[in-house]
């Protein structure tokens, strides 16, 4: 027992000796070798210590322009070749239905789709389409983030003689095609070259329960004073008026939109959004919205806690009956029990436009194959398939609802389109803007700081966006 | 003592410490072959590809105005200039000064009491238990933050239980407001962090003769008193290991943030990786955040040497705690 006391303490003793002489003697040993470790590190990277990015130089290539739709023997005359796609996951119902069209029409092409869910496709696809290989044709997303860094390091294509071959500048679709036109530098949208087509459109309104409006006797809204009006009877009957998830940041913009759009002239907002200088978001009407989120969520119209709920969770609670009315984006409605549930308009317009654009490769060898498929995702069949599965399309001529949710919500879009009031969406305006913009909304809700000091927060964010370009 | 390796044998040969001190380095310095380079060059070659390339790469962009697709411009200290001057910045490293309390400190003082406790205590099933307070380190991220969302929700099984004891008036939305959504998030750190602690204690703990808690205990020493005079000074390198993985863990802090509260709401739950993340991925100015992503490693290499220096063990002459602690009731019992 003894001897094995020692043992340890010798053990003990040795250890701490060994540690000594390893914290003394190693211890500038170590700082050496991190330094050249660093050091290292700086050589491996900084070869010839150039401005990064200086090697990449843009492939714009020469670009045959069409002018007749592209033909089955253009597309033949490609040999056998495979279309690299890149797309939002949520376009997998759409696809599998284009896709074997399009592969039987087409038989030297083989369509090969990645599928990525939205944030990581927007994290990503620029990179990707920057690569030595990029997919032929992907979907990028709104804003400067990603159309705007695509269309300034030219790696789209222009699509305007697509766009005139094919007839989409005229007809219900054509206002939505806005958002994808971008200056050459790729520093402000909504007017110049055409970059992007979305055959999928998205549009705003009020959800409500059918049943639970029964009960109180209130007519279905058709605007958002109707709304405004039914608010405080459903509080009073001790239900929760507006089911809100705002743990994203991003629901609580759109009603604020939905408001904001009725206090002053979409254009303005839409122009705002676009980036056209000397526009500013600190304006009576944006204040006033603001003012009126306060005021609603002062009154408990959302409910309690809805900064700590996503969107996700909120849109399943309102489908399991919990809130009289959601406020949102046509997407939603895919969620919902047709039966149970309506949708209203807000032909005062409010956030709302289309789903993410497609791009062609400016470097793609399959451009004709590329072509023809966005074709094919433009007709009235494409659009009846989009409803069908559960969401809006561009083309809505010939295009049925299947149930009364799905022919409202078409209806909706419709006559919102025909009035010119949607604005697109404010996190568009710069690359940060969702999470200043969601952020500061939500402490004007919980009352920590004024309408005025978010619409500032909110235009220094966007003039810092401006300045740096 | 014959069982041990002859190498390890030679290298710790119970000589004075004094000699061993200057024979080492001589060693090391005439047995640096190319041979023995040879050996580590597969794991040279993947750490410098995977770790030192990619941080020269963060380096270099921290210079540059640079969007990841057309030329950089060149802006000098620019980068490191908005990074100190920040004012949201500074806000996100206070906010991780506070999770600091809650991903470090307190992990390692719940693991402390826990592992103190089962070393003390018989406990029937150890092995399960040691292995389910783990669980939480080896879960994904995304998991945890997941099931602590639907936990602490409006209508969460946190808010039920509090209702349940009549508590109802202190529920919240607790990652929806302003006050408790910090805190919330630190909560839930703790949680990942104490399993890892308590085993790292616990294997400690293992280490500690026996004899030593068996003399303590003859000189009259309580389980408090055993605690702080053996097992705690005793733990000391555990320690520092814990502090240095969690304090890591906590200014590097990203995906519980992110799947919880994306930094809000407002930005009271925002800290500095969450910076990095969106200026790299959604702003598209890998300058700005090469920069802050180096002046984060560079903070965390600070308080990890800091708390390798503070918790370094004494030198014979300072006479550690541990020092006193074995010695003296080893005094005391030898006739």
């Amino acid at each position: 027992m003894k001897s094995v006391r020692r043992e340890v303490r010798r053990r003990v003793l040795r250890e701490r000796a060994g540690g000594r002489a390893g914290g003394r003697a190693g211890a500038p040993r170590r700082a050496w070798g991190t330094a050249g470790a660093v050091a290292l590190a700086a050589v491996l990277a900084c070869a010839g210590c150039s401005a990064p990015g200086a090697g990449k130089s843009a492939t714009a290539g020469t670009q045959s322009f069409i002018t007749e739709p592209v033909t089955t023997e253009q597309v033949a005359a490609l040999g056998d070749v495979t279309l690299r796609m890149w797309a939002d996951q949520a376009e997998k119902p759409l696809m599998k239905s284009v896709v074997p069209a399009f592969e039987k029409k087409y038989p030297n092409v083989t369509v090969d789709i990645t599928y990525k869910s939205f944030d990581d496709l927007i994290a990503t696809v620029v990179n990707a389409a920057s690569g030595s290989t990029p997919p032929d044709l992907f979907q990028g997303n709104i804003g400067y983030a990603v159309d705007g860094a695509l269309v300034k390091a030219k790696l789209v294509r222009p699509l305007d003689d697509v766009a005139a071959t094919y007839g989409w500048l005229t007809g219900t679709g054509a206002s939505t095609l806005a958002p994808a036109r971008w200056n050459s530098a790729g520093t402000a949208f909504g007017d110049g070259n055409l970059y992007g087509m979305s055959p999928i459109s998205e549009v705003q309104g009020i959800y409500y329960n059918k049943a639970l409006l029964k009960s109180l006797d209130l007519e279905p809204p058709r605007s958002l004073s109707d709304l405004e009006k039914d608010l405080p009877v459903v509080k009073a009957a001790g239900k929760q008026p507006v089911m809100l998830g705002n743990s994203d940041q991003y629901a609580a913009t759109h009603i604020f939109s939905d408001l904001a759009v009725t206090e002053q002239s979409p254009a303005s907002i839409s122009d705002w959004i676009g980036g056209k200088a000397g526009t500013t978001f600190a304006t009576d009407g944006n204040e006033k919205a603001a003012d009126t989120m306060a005021d609603w969520a002062k009154k408990g119209y959302f409910g309690s806690g809805y900064d700590g709920l996503s969107n996700e969770d909120a849109i399943a609670r309102f489908a399991k009956g919990s809130g009289a009315f959601f406020v949102g984006g046509s997407w939603n409605g895919a969620k919902l029990d047709p039966e149970k549930f309506g949708f209203g308009a807000l032909t005062t317009g409010g956030a709302g436009a289309t789903a993410s654009p497609w791009h062609i490769a400016a470097s793609s060898k399959a451009t004709p194959a590329a072509v023809a498929f966005l074709a094919a995702l433009h007709t009235p069949e494409a659009g009846q398939e989009i409803l069908d599965t559960g969401r809006l399309p561009v083309v809505t001529d010939g295009v049925k609802g299947a149930n009364s949710l799905q022919s409202q919500t078409l209806d909706v879009l419709k006559r919102t389109i025909a009035a010119g009031t949607q604005v697109g969406y404010y996190d568009w305006s710069a690359t940060d803007m969702l999470s200043v913009m969601g952020g500061k909304l939500q402490e004007v809700m919980a009352g920590r700081t004024s309408s005025a000091a978010f619409t500032k927060a909110v235009q220094d964010s966007w003039q810092k966006a401006r300045k740096s370009e | 003592m014959s069982t041990v390796a002859p190498a390890r044998e030679r290298d710790t040969a119970p000589t004075p410490a004094g000699i061993r001190r200057f024979s080492r380095p001589r060693r090391h310095l005439t047995s640096l072959s190319w041979s023995s380079l040879l050996y580590v060059a597969p794991a040279l070659a993947f750490f410098a590809v995977f770790v030192l390339y990619p941080i020269g790469i963060s380096v270099w962009y921290s210079f540059y105005a640079y969007d990841g697709l057309t030329e950089g411009t060149p802006v000098g200290l620019d980068n490191y200039t908005a990074v100190f001057t920040d004012p949201d910045l500074r806000a996100a490293l206070l906010h991780s000064l506070v999770l600091l309390f809650f991903y470090a400190a307190l992990p390692v003082a719940v693991g402390l009491l826990l592992a103190g406790a089962m070393s003390r205590i018989r406990v029937y099933g150890l092995t399960l238990f040691r292995a389910v307070l783990f669980v939480p380190q080896i879960l994904s991220s995304v998991v945890v933050a997941v099931a602590w969302r639907n936990l602490l929700a409006e209508d969460g099984p946190v808010n039920a239980v509090l209702r349940a004891v009549g508590l109802g008036r202190f529920t919240t939305s607790w990652l929806g407001n302003f006050d408790t959504a910090l805190p919330s998030i630190g909560v839930v750190g703790t949680w990942v962090e104490y399993g890892l602690c308590m085993v790292l204690f616990l294997s400690g703990i293992v280490a500690i003769d026996r004899s030593t808690y068996e003399a303590a205990r003859l000189d009259g020493a309580g389980a408090v008193r055993e605690f702080f005079s053996i097992t705690l000074p005793a733990l000391r390198p555990q320690i520092s290991i814990a502090l240095i993985l969690t304090v890591t863990f906590a200014l590097r802090n990203f995906d519980l943030i992110w799947n919880t509260t994306r930094g809000g709401p407002g930005t009271s739950t925002t800290v500095p990786s969450l910076y990095v993340y969106q200026d790299a991925f959604q702003n598209r100015m890998l300058g700005r955040a090469s920069a802050l992503a180096i002046v984060l490693t560079v903070v965390i290499l600070a308080v990890v040497v800091a708390v390798q220096l503070l918790l370094r063990e004494r030198d014979g002459t300072g006479r550690g705690p541990l020092r006193r602690a074995t010695a003296r009731p080893a005094r005391k019992v030898q006739p």
